[in-house]
């Protein structure tokens, strides 16, 4: 599994400097801590339906993500000596060191994850870890929470709604005002929209797991109601987060530095729109503070967007 | 070579003494006279003014100008076409009384739904009396968006509402939505939206509203005397430098800046008064006074002559 290139096992499955990603091989890198909730998918297992086997394969990867930890940590001790060389970021003076140890103590989600961009442009060597050198007293220290998962799924056969909406419990159906199933399970708590060719979307889910398992339950559902339904295509559609930057921000001054990106109507909305291109993520940013960020496709563009725009909010602080 | 020449001779009139002048027409003699010696160099020009003058109280019917209402080029594509006017001896009707020669529409298809756009603009900015100017920027805005053609196909209403409130913005006389919504049937959250789009497809962009420029036209619209309105505009504007409501509406703070100084006036106006002309819901008013208040002191400026002494102000 580590042949590959001559990266360490850790660094398998993501961007490799030369620029590919390596195709084919099951991405269950230990980075990455919900792994399948990123695309491309792992292709076992699409077709089973079993929820049971859904959730082994879940505890599988966190076993293996916890022992390919343990080996990373080691080797990240290494890599400080690169990291400190590293030109990605702005680099602080020997704080640097301690902040690779830092990110691993907080369950990996603090580090944006550059995997997800093939197209990785940093001149790093190999040995470099995958969380990048933001020294610490650039790094927020703050993690956006995921508020909300929507994601589609192919059912892959065609469904009669009529039946589906009086045998299954939860659903509702009005043909005359929407031309889809409504349904809703309480764990995970989410709404799932079942249309007659067969697709569903499932919304509401708070991680890329839940929403996965979501989808799958409702297939399920689907599945015992007598209908031939499978897990065809499975993918995460937009993910929502939010956070709280703990400061006010004058979003005037920062609607005049940013003109491009920034749309700040206070008639029609109180919050400044920001549509960040790189990663292309839309924020809604308030006088208060708090910070929406949506549009993303993996976890990892949230973070990428919140720790490029934390930086800008800094700047427009409120000082009174 | 002798035609080339001829042809360049022909239609240049120059003064013999001074080729390089530029002749000055005077259009009452029909001269071309030189202006550095005064030589007249071509006369009998033709005098391209009206022949007649005509009174507004002859009757409207027979207007004897034959020159016909002026261009509009620059939104119309220079529209050169003639319409047959109506007939009127009696063998222009048939036997119904309608009248024979019909062909009185299509006279510029392509630009149809243009034209109609600038009527409905010009309907609208009559109902708010607004000038000249912000109309003719208003059409530019429109022609600019109708020809980019990426939002072909949507109500035209729509676009001509949200190019109207962009050109108030650009004039530096600001609308607030809720103006444009009431002279146009569009509501206004499809004026927002249009107001985003047409902004990414001409990619101009607008100054931010201040508090300053709806002041004048509120207070007259509530008929306040000026030290009330100078009072109100440094309220609002001593608010929003101390940031006491940051996360209020700025017309909210208008409102309610209007309100204080209204109430340490002789003239007083009560909240639904100024959350008519306004557009603000008198509770937002009540919200926004109540944040203000505390600092009531400190808003107003130094030479205003209370009528009502700042600790009488009403505390709701």
């Amino acid at each position: 599994m580590d042949q590959n290139n001559s990266l360490p096992p850790y660094a398998q499955g993501l961007a490799s400097p030369q620029g590919a990603m390596t195709p084919g091989i099951p991405i269950f890198s230990p980075m990455m801590p919900y792994g399948t909730g990123l695309t491309p998918q792992p292709i076992q297992n699409t077709n089973s339906l079993s929820l049971l086997e859904e959730q082994q394969r879940q505890q599988q990867q966190q076993a293996q993500q916890q022992a390919q930890q343990q080996a990373q940590q080691q080797q990240q001790q290494q890599a400080v000596a690169a990291v400190q060389q590293s030109t990605s970021q702005q680099a602080a003076p020997g704080a640097s060191g301690q902040t690779p140890q830092l990110f691993h103590s907080q369950t990996l989600t603090t580090a944006p994850l550059p995997g997800t961009t093939p197209l990785y442009p940093s001149p790093v060597t190999p040995m470099t870890p995958i969380t990048p050198a933001t020294p610490a007293s650039e790094s927020s220290g703050i993690v956006p929470q995921l508020q909300n998962i929507v994601s589609t799924v192919n059912l892959g056969c065609k469904l009669d709604l009529k039946t589906i909406a009086l045998r299954a419990r939860n659903a509702e159906y009005n043909p005359k005002r929407f031309a889809a199933v409504i349904m809703r399970i309480r764990e995970p708590r989410t709404t799932a929209l079942i249309f007659s060719s067969g697709k569903m979307v499932c919304t509401g889910a708070k991680s890329e797991e839940q929403s996965r398992l979501a989808a799958r339950k409702y297939a399920r559902v689907v599945q015992k109601l007598g209908f031939p339904a499978k897990f065809l295509d499975f993918k995460i559609q937009n993910m929502v987060g939010s956070c709280d930057v703990k400061f006010p921000i004058r979003l005037e001054g920062l609607v005049l530095t940013h003109q491009q990106f920034s749309s700040y109507e206070p008639e029609l909305f109180p919050g400044l729109i920001y549509r960040m291109i790189k990663p292309r993520i839309v924020l809604l940013i308030f006088v208060s503070g708090k910070v929406v960020l949506t549009g993303a496709k993996v976890r990892a563009e949230i973070y990428e967007a919140f720790e490029n725009i934390y930086p800008i909010l800094k700047g427009f602080r409120k000082t009174t | 070579m002798a035609s080339t020449s001829r042809l360049d001779a022909l239609p240049r009139v120059m003064c013999p003494n001074h080729p390089d002048a530029i002749l000055v027409e005077d259009y009452r003699a029909g001269d071309m006279i030189c202006p550095e010696c005064g030589l007249v160099v071509g006369n009998r020009v033709i005098d391209v003014g009206s022949e007649w003058r005509t009174f507004s109280n002859d009757n409207a019917t027979k207007d004897p100008s034959r020159v016909g209402d002026s261009q509009n080029p620059l939104l119309s594509d220079g529209d050169l076409s003639t319409m047959i006017g109506k007939g009127t001896g009696a063998a222009s009707f048939d036997e119904f009384g309608n009248s024979k020669y019909q062909n009185r529409r299509t006279m510029s298809s392509s630009d149809r739904a243009m034209m109609n756009a600038f009527k409905e603009i010009t309907t609208m900015a009559d109902r708010i009396n607004l000038l000249r100017n912000i109309v003719d920027r208003t059409n530019n805005l429109f022609k600019q968006v109708y020809e980019q053609k990426s939002l072909k196909g949507r109500a035209n209403d729509a676009i001509a509402s949200a190019c109207l409130y962009i050109a108030c913005r650009q004039e530096g006389v600001p609308r607030t939505f809720k103006e444009i919504c009431a002279v146009s049937r569009i509501s206004k959250k499809e004026i927002g939206r249009f107001f985003k789009l047409i902004l990414k497809a001409l990619e101009t962009s607008v100054d931010l509203i201040t508090t300053g420029d709806f002041m004048s036209r509120f207070c007259s619209n509530l008929c306040l005397p000026k030290q009330a309105q100078m009072a109100a505009t440094h309220i609002a504007h001593k608010v929003v430098g101390l940031d006491l409501v940051p996360e209020r509406s700025l017309i909210s703070v208008v409102a309610a800046a209007i309100y204080m100084a209204s109430q340490a006036s002789a003239e007083k106006r009560t909240q639904k008064e100024i959350g008519d002309i306004a557009g603000v819901a008198d509770v937002t008013i009540r919200q926004s006074y109540r944040l203000i208040y505390p600092r009531a002191p400190d808003l107003f400026p130094t030479d205003f002559k209370f009528d009502t002494p700042v600790d009488k102000l009403p505390q709701l």
